[in-house]
C-alpha cells in the first residue's frame, strides 16, 4: 500500500492517479486470498505436527512448497498490476 | 579479527551518507524504478542482433559465479578427520538438504545419481546470487568521488530480480525435462502420456489444456523467482526513500518496517526462493521419467 502511496505523490493528472488506485486496489485483493491461503497452510501444519509430532521433519519440506507456491499468487498479481501501469 | 570486522562494518555504515549527500542534488524525484534501468559498462560488445555487453546484472551474475564456485571449494573441499571440523558441519548440512529434501522429494532413486548435481547447482546458485542482493555492494549505476578516485555507490540489487536470468534458468529445466522424458521413455509413449485418462469427447478440450500447462510451467518457475526478488527490493529500496521525506513522522515507521522487512527477506525468502527453485526442478524432471505417478 505504501508503494501506491509514492505513485499517487507522483501522480500529476487524474488518470494516473486512478491507475494508481487500480494498481493498489489489485495487489491488496491478491494478497487477501493469499494470506487466507497461507494462513491454512500453517494452521493444517500445527494441527497436523499437534497430532504427530514425529512427522514434523517430513511435513516442513511440504509446508515450505505449499507456502512458496500460494506467496508468488500476490506477486503474479503484483507484475500484473505494474505491467498494466506502466504499459496501459 | 572481530575487531577488524567491526571496524569496517562501522566503516561501511558511514560511507552511504556522503554518498547520499552528493545525490540529492542531481537526482530531485524518487523512485525506486530506476535500479532496473541498466547502463553499459566499458565497450559495447555486439555479436549480431544480440547484446553482449556488460552492466549491473551480469557482474552480479559473474561475481554470483565466483562466490558459488568458492562456497563449493570452501565447503565440500575439506580434508576429513577424525574430529570433523566446523567446515566440514556446514558442507555436510548443505549436501543434505539438496539431497533429501531437494533431490529425493521429486526424482525417483534411478535418475538421482543423474541429475543431483543439476539441482543441487541450482540451490546453490540461487541461493548466492539471491543472497548477494541483498548485501550492500559499490556495484551500481551512479558514482561518487572518494579521494579524487570516482567510485560506484553502495546499492542493494539481486540479478534474479531481472525475468531474463530467471527466464534462462526456468528455460534449461523446461529443455532437461522433455529430452529426458523422450531419452526415458521413448519419443511416443512420453507424449501419450500427456493424454489423461477422461472420455473420448473430451479430449479436444482437455490436450490443448495439458500442453498449456507445460508451458505455463516455464512462466510460474520463472515469474516466481523474479518477482519475489523484484518486490522485495522495489520495497526495501521504497522504505529507504521513505527515511528521506521531510515529513518527521514518516521516519520512525520507515526504518522499522523496512528493517522487519529486510530481516524478513533475508532469512525467509532468500531460502524458500531457492529451494523452491531446486525442488520444483526436481519435481519436474522426476515427473517427466515417470510419468505414471
Amino acid at each position: 500500500m505504501l508503494s501506491s502511496f509514492f505513485f499517487l505523490a507522483a501522480a500529476e493528472d487524474g488518470a494516473d492517479a486512478g491507475k494508481a488506485i487500480a494498481l493498489a486496489l489489485g495487489i491488496g485483493l491478491g494478497s487477501l486470498g493469499a494470506g487466507i491461503g497461507i494462513g491454512n497452510i500453517f494452521g493444517s501444519m500445527i494441527q497436523a505436527v499437534a497430532r504427530q509430532p514425529e512427522l514434523r521433519g517430513e511435513l516442513t519440506g511440504i509446508q515450505w512448497l505449499g507456502f512458496a507456491l500460494t506467496e508468488a499468487v500476490v506477486f503474479y498479481g503484483l507484475i500484473g498490476g505494474l505491467l498494466a501501469y506502466v504499459l496501459v | 579479527m572481530k575487531r577488524l570486522a567491526a571496524t569496517l562494518f562501522a566503516l561501511a555504515l558511514v560511507l552511504p551518507a556522503s554518498a547520499f549527500a552528493q545525490d540529492t542534488a542531481t537526482e530531485t524525484d524518487f523512485d525506486p524504478a530506476h535500479e532496473w534501468e541498466f547502463k553499459t559498462w566499458g565497450p559495447e560488445l555486439k555479436i549480431g542482433p544480440i547484446d553482449m555487453s556488460i552492466n549491473k546484472a551480469v557482474a552480479y551474475l559473474m561475481l554470483g559465479t565466483i562466490v558459488s564456485i568458492v562456497v563449493g571449494l570452501v565447503f565440500m573441499r575439506v580434508r576429513i578427520g577424525r574430529g570433523p571440523t566446523r567446515r566440514q558441519a556446514v558442507g555436510e548440512t548443505i549436501y543434505e538438504v539438496a539431497q533429501v529434501q531437494v533431490a529425493e522429494q521429486g526424482l525417483p532413486t534411478k535418475a538421482i545419481g543423474r541429475w543431483f548435481p543439476y539441482v543441487a547447482t541450482l540451490m546453490i546458485f540461487i541461493w548466492v546470487i539471491n543472497m548477494l542482493g541483498f548485501i550492500p555492494l559499490p556495484l551500481s549505476d551512479e558514482r561518487w568521488e572518494i579521494g579524487g578516485i570516482r567510485v560506484p555507490t553502495l546499492a542493494i540489487f539481486a540479478a534474479t530480480s531481472t525475468l531474463s536470468v530467471t527466464l534462462a534458468l526456468a528455460l534449461m529445466t523446461f529443455v532437461f525435462t522433455h529430452v529426458e522424458g523422450i531419452r526415458e521413455n521413448g519419443a511416443r509413449k512420453y507424449f501419450k502420456s500427456w493424454i489423461p485418462d477422461v472420455p473420448k469427447g473430451m479430449l479436444p478440450m482437455i490436450v490443448p489444456l495439458e500442453i498449456l500447462g507445460q508451458f505455463m510451467r516455464l512462466v510460474s518457475l520463472s515469474v516466481r523467482l523474479y518477482a519475489n526478488m523484484l518486490a522485495g527490493h522495489m520495497l526495501i529500496l521504497t522504505f529507504i526513500g521513505l527515511i528521506f521525506l521531510v515529513t518527521p513522522w514518516v521516519f520512525p515507521i520507515s526504518v522499522v518496517l523496512g528493517s522487519v522487512f529486510y530481516l524478513f527477506e533475508v532469512v525467509i525468502v532468500v531460502s524458500i526462493q531457492a529451494y523452491i527453485f531446486a525442488a520444483l526442478s526436481a519435481i519436474y524432471i522426476g515427473s517427466a521419467i515417470e510419468p505414471e505417478h
